[in-house]
């Protein structure tokens, strides 16, 4: 049942990313919805379940990417990990550290995709729009976290520290 | 402890499944791309759906925020199509003179050859595909990976991944789409490719005359045209662009030549595929070396 929970939450996030996100976009970058679904989920199902669920989630949004397949997996599951385990040594939640560690878990994200891109030679990943990328998307999930946690959290099955 | 060693190995055997996958990807494996293209024809209604119940916000959106920009691109397009109007007699007197140096020259941009013409239903997903549109023609229209896609103003790029009713096509602005280019002032050819943060600039930085002779190569015209080789995977004498800029390199035994692209990859509705299977299924494009 929280498998299908959470590929209910994915494939929402996906289908909001390929939709609307491609319209919408804030100085002209999208919000990286996935990547904010990924982090959510190491926050909440801790760095081993947590890495596993955001590597399905980016090899899916791999699917419609330009990038080679398995370049959002990896990406997403080393941040997810990472997160979980800053997540696992914290007392409890607050709706500000949910964002702070948003924040700085997307820009980890897509600056690890732009730089394992350009490592697998794709060209024009590391550019003057990176930094852009990266400070915007972030601030948008930054702000979205602690709206969409209490959805992830129901579909991991977890409950809040707070 | 345990768990935190199991996680470790999680972990670890996520980042091996992911550069298996990454190798396995790269070496093109067939049966990966067939998983692919089915999972995506699996989403396709439910992302067709999504689009038509929800893609109206992204259109209020686009004309909250940019309703300046469309008012002002309006009033362009007003001026250009005054303009447009004024030249039509002109055009119509030069299009016997084009059609007789076509045939003196043999160049047939496209001929008679089959070809699909297609919508282009999405721009860029995320923020690092900026030079990929997805259409709505795939396999079940005859379209295959790495057919040339066009537009009356010249090359858009190539079919880069195909599903049953959709493709995705890789733009000509893309820093990763190499083509064999023939310089037509000159009549030398070379391997140009897209320019990483400029969507309108392509440039010829390889294969041209002079690091094959060893001499410096003839120079070509500021504002001649670029177009397709012979020797290129693609058909050949597809525009490609005009010359804006040759730099020499290498004591003018190489030269460094800037295109200015004759599609604005920016604003597509509407492109052609040319149902012609492209040269070889090596990349990148391959020019013959004298």
């Amino acid at each position: 049942m929280t498998g299908l929970k959470m590929v209910a939450v994915g494939l929402t996030a996906l289908l909001l990313q390929l939709t609307v996100f491609v319209d919408v976009r804030i100085g002209g970058v999208a919000p990286e919805l996935l990547v904010l679904v990924a982090v959510l989920a190491g926050i909440s199902a801790g760095s081993g379940r947590g890495s596993v669920i955001a590597f399905c989630i980016g090899l899916i949004w791999d699917l419609y990417l330009k990038t080679p397949l398995g370049l959002s997996a990896i990406s997403f599951a080393l941040v997810a990990y990472a997160v979980g385990s800053i997540e696992e040594g914290l007392f409890r939640d607050t709706r500000l550290q949910v964002a702070a560690i948003a924040f700085m878990a997307t820009t980890g994200a897509v600056t690890l995709y732009a730089l394992l891109g350009e490592l697998v030679g794709q060209r024009g990943l590391v550019d003057g729009d990176l930094v852009p990328i990266a400070v915007i998307a972030s601030s948008v999930n930054a702000v979205a976290a602690p709206m969409v946690i209490p959805l992830v959290r129901w579909a991991v099955g977890s409950s809040s520290k707070t | 402890m345990a768990v935190a060693r199991r996680s470790r190995y999680r972990l670890l055997l996520l980042v091996l499944t992911a550069l298996a996958l990454l190798t396995l990807d790269f070496r093109n494996y067939g049966p990966l791309e067939t998983v692919q293209s089915g999972l995506r024809d699996l989403l396709r209604p439910l992302v067709a759906v999504t689009d038509t119940v929800l893609g109206p916000l992204g259109d209020l959106w686009t004309a909250a925020w940019e309703y300046d920009d469309l008012s002002n691109e309006n009033e362009q397009l007003r001026a250009e199509l005054g303009r447009l109007r004024g030249e039509s007699i002109q055009i119509e007197a030069n299009r016997e003179a084009y059609r007789r140096l076509l045939e003196a020259t043999e160049i047939e941009y496209a001929g008679d050859m089959q070809r699909v013409t297609a919508t282009v239903i999405r721009d860029l997903v995320g923020n690092f595909a900026d030079d990929v549109v997805t259409i709505d023609k795939g396999r079940r229209h005859g379209v295959k990976a790495g057919m040339a896609v066009i537009t009356g103003s010249g090359l858009v790029g190539r079919i880069e991944t195909v599903d049953t009713h959709h493709s995705t096509v890789e733009l000509i602005s893309s820093p990763d789409f190499t083509i064999g280019v023939r310089l037509v002032d000159t009549d030398d050819v070379g391997l140009g490719h897209g320019v990483a943060g400029d969507p309108t600039a392509f440039v010829v930085d390889a294969g041209l005359h002079g690091l094959q002779t060893g001499q410096p190569g003839p120079i070509p015209a500021v504002g001649s045209a670029v177009v397709t080789a012979a020797e290129s995977r693609y058909p050949a004498d597809i525009p490609v662009g005009r010359v804006t800029d040759v730099s020499d390199v290498k004591g003018g035994l190489a030269q460094v030549v800037s295109v200015a692209l004759a599609v604005d990859t920016r604003d597509l509705g509407f492109v052609t595929v040319l149902l012609v299977a492209p040269l070889g299924d090596t990349e990148p494009d391959v020019v013959s070396q004298p």
